[in-house]
């Protein structure tokens, strides 16, 4: 709601609808209704085929189409001497000659079998028909389904995009974050002493282990800050990381000794102001890409 | 000055838009004129019953006359006209089938008017669309005002009624939506008109503290007042707020004033107050965050006005032309087309108090400037006083052997065909003729300025 931009004492009603009805747009995005996908869907069958004669019955006319395939040739002589029942058919069968000595059925049965073949003509020509139609239908379904999916796409897409700038610039609040964490800290001071053990405890430092206790004491304290440490130091870190470095949690919290050098510390930290903020720009991008900024129910 | 207002019913319990209408302006007019009511003993309008007793009869301090109801309708065969006039091609004979069967028939009522017409200088008739309205105005046209609170529904496209329009000395228009309407299908612009609407008795003194604890809404709640009716648009209603509530956290409640005719859902966040006395009302439209008005068809939404006289912002339907005009003419509601919109206008409602505020600011400057009594009154009392100069003209012409004003008798010897043309079927389904009529908003560059000055 923060983009809409209406003063109190100038309302202007047609505004306020053309600014919701952007915004109910914008959200939408691609996001379509069932119907208008149809109707997209149907813009582009419009252009090979008419959407108005797709039927839905797909399933139940690829099976109709099975069956009607089984139907015979029509059989010339069955059908003209045949029966249903035998003895009858074997008389006419019997009797055959004496027919043809009283009629000619050469041209009736010539008609019969052309009708038979027009027959058998027609019957493949509907069922070729009928298989346009069923894949006309299956274009259907699929430019249906395929406009669904390029929405989609262009859907995800966006989601893509406005996750990876949410994680992008939550890196960069990280790093900044990090920043303020790692060198504030480390404005204190280390003592003389603890820079001498240092490179001597990396080294091996067997001169240092002859006092027995002292050694324990420090083995446990760097196996402390071995677990917890990170792994890229900055020399300002090395520095402070001698025996009296003390603590890195209260540090951070700005918890600072007394010989801290703000100068230091100001000039190293990435991505923070010469004030000791951090970078408007990305502070700025809180509201607008956190979840959080999502307006419910729209 | 002797006015006469022509009503289908009259009574201080009733409280249907056009005859509250009517006794508001009888009411008004009286501190003006010598004002009477003429009406039907019916209180039911849709069985049109004689329920109150024939005869004279005083409310409010104006006289009422009471005229019997011939027959009762019969919803079954209204039903049967109405589908033989709106849906399919008809004479006028079944026109005139269909008004005897809407009612409410008052033959008594029409011969008063014509025997007694010289006892009145002038009759106000309400609601086009009844038979009182019809053969009163013909039998009274040179003295009839009428006042259509004429919808956006079939009715309108029925060949009956544009010769009333035309007929009628005057047309005191609820809405410039409506006068487009009519003027669209009667082309009636000679026939002088103007957009009054109609004021309303909002109490002096509100409560809307009182309210919460007597109904026990502590929340912020949108309300509706009226009948809850699918007609009225409430079925979407119902489920565009279910859905908001699904999607939306928050506390905002809708409170339903109002018999109920459609069910209304179960919901924790619906809650049905029923019919509530007006102080109630009132006191709960000044508790409302913002009035919804669903509604599909409206000559004019009195609710909205209330609310605005109240400061309060509308959320309205915008497929309805009058209620979409009054938001933007007043600037003073938002309107919705869809559950986005709907969603998107009563969250911004909602949660932009400052535009709320200033919404309902520009709805009482509107109701103060357009929809105060004075206004309403002065609007009336302009029209009257205009007729009347108009008579006074057209008698010295008549003593002085002129030509009687010719805008005067314009339109009103417009008389019903003969016998057989009576019965053909040459007349288009009503509805269709509705649907050609142009719609949209009625609002013009000059009084979108006007309201924002």
């Amino acid at each position: 709601m923060a983009d809409f931009n209406i003063r109190s004492d100038s309302v202007n009603v047609e505004e306020i609808m053309q600014q919701i009805r952007a915004r109910i747009r914008e959200k939408r995005g691609v996001d379509y209704t069932e119907q208008e996908i149809r109707d997209l869907a149907a813009v582009k069958l419009e252009k090979f085929l008419d959407p108005s004669k797709v039927r839905s019955d797909l399933l139940e006319q690829y099976r109709q189409l099975q069956r009607d395939q089984a139907n015979p040739y029509l059989d010339i002589d069955e059908d003209l001497f045949g029966s249903p029942r035998p003895w009858v058919g074997k008389v006419r069968r019997l009797l055959r000659p004496l027919l043809k000595l009283f009629v000619n059925p050469g041209p009736l049965m010539r008609a019969a079998r052309l009708e038979s073949v027009c027959h058998a003509q027609w019957e493949e020509e509907r069922r070729q028909l009928q298989q346009l139609q069923l894949f006309y239908e299956l274009i259907h379904n699929m430019v249906v389904e395929t406009t669904r999916l390029g929405i989609e796409v262009k859907n995800l897409k966006m989601r893509v995009e406005s996750l990876s700038d949410r994680l992008d610039f939550d890196e960069r609040r990280a790093r900044a974050l990090e920043g303020t964490v790692q060198y504030r800290p480390a404005a204190t001071p280390a003592p003389a002493g603890a820079e001498a053990t240092g490179p001597r405890d990396e080294e091996g430092g067997a001169a240092a282990e002859s006092a027995v206790s002292k050694s324990r004491r420090r083995r446990r304290r760097r196996g402390r800050r071995g677990q917890g440490g990170t792994t890229e130091q900055t020399p300002a870190q090395a520095a402070g990381s001698g025996e009296s470095g003390a603590h890195a949690g209260p540090r951070i919290e700005g918890e600072a000794g007394p010989a801290a050098t703000p100068e230091a510390n100001r000039d190293e930290r990435p991505g923070a102001s010469p004030e000791g903020e951090i970078q408007p720009r990305e502070a700025g991008h809180g509201p607008d890409t956190g979840p959080g900024s999502q307006e419910p129910g729209t | 000055m002797k006015l006469a207002i022509v009503v289908q019913r009259y009574g201080p319990d009733i409280n249907g838009g056009a005859e509250l209408h009517a006794r508001y302006v009888a009411e008004h007019l009286a501190r003006h004129a010598d004002v009477c009511v003429l009406t039907t003993c019916a209180r039911d309008y849709v069985t049109w019953r004689n329920e109150l007793p024939a005869g004279t009869d005083r409310v409010n301090g104006i006289q009422i006359s009471r005229f019997p109801v011939a027959r009762p309708r019969s919803p079954h065969a209204f039903a049967r006209h109405s589908d033989r006039v709106f849906e399919q091609p008809h004479s006028i004979a079944d026109e005139l089938a269909w008004l005897d069967a809407e009612g409410p028939a008052t033959p008594a009522l029409v011969r008063h008017l014509k025997a007694r017409q010289h006892e009145y200088d002038y009759f106000i008739f309400f609601s086009y669309r009844y038979y009182h309205a019809y053969h009163g105005i013909r039998a009274v046209a040179s003295k009839a005002l009428l006042v259509p609170t004429a919808e956006r529904d079939p009715a309108i496209g029925l060949g009956l009624f544009p010769p009333i329009f035309r007929g009628a000395r005057a047309i005191m228009y609820n809405s410039p939506e409506e006068r487009a309407m009519i003027r669209s299908v009667a082309a009636n612009q000679g026939v002088p008109g103007v957009v009054v609407g109609i004021g309303s008795e909002v109490p002096d003194r509100l409560s809307p503290e009182r309210f919460r604890r007597k109904f026990r809404l502590h929340s912020r709640f949108a309300i509706y007042v009226g009948r809850i009716d699918e007609n009225k648009g409430c079925r979407e209603l119902f489920e565009f707020f279910q859905r908001y509530a699904a999607r939306t956290p928050g506390d905002l409640t809708l409170a339903l004033v109002g018999t109920s005719i459609l069910p209304v859902p179960p919901h924790p966040r619906i809650r049905h107050l029923g019919f509530v006395s007006d102080q109630d009302k009132f006191d709960a439209m000044a508790a409302a965050d913002v009035l919804i008005m669903p509604s599909f068809y409206e000559s004019l939404s009195m609710v909205a006005l209330e609310a605005w006289a109240l400061g309060r912002p509308v959320l309205a339907n915008g497929r309805c032309d009058v209620l979409r005009g009054q938001c933007l003419r007043s600037n003073a509601g938002l309107y919705y087309e869809n559950y986005d919109e709907f969603a998107a206008a009563l969250l911004r409602l909602g949660e932009d108090r400052d535009l709320a505020a200033a919404l309902g600011a520009n709805g009482r400057e509107f109701f103060c400037r357009h929809y105060s009594w004075p206004v309403i009154e002065g609007k009336y009392l302009d029209m009257l006083q205009r007729l009347q100069d108009e008579d006074a003209d057209a008698d010295r012409r008549k003593a002085g052997g002129g030509r009687r004003n010719g805008a005067r008798e314009e339109g009103r010897g417009e008389r019903l065909p003969g016998w057989f043309a009576r019965r053909r079927r040459t007349l288009p389904p009503a509805r269709e003729v509705m649907e050609a009529l142009p719609q949209g908003p009625a609002v013009s560059r000059e009084s979108r300025v006007a309201s924002r000055e």
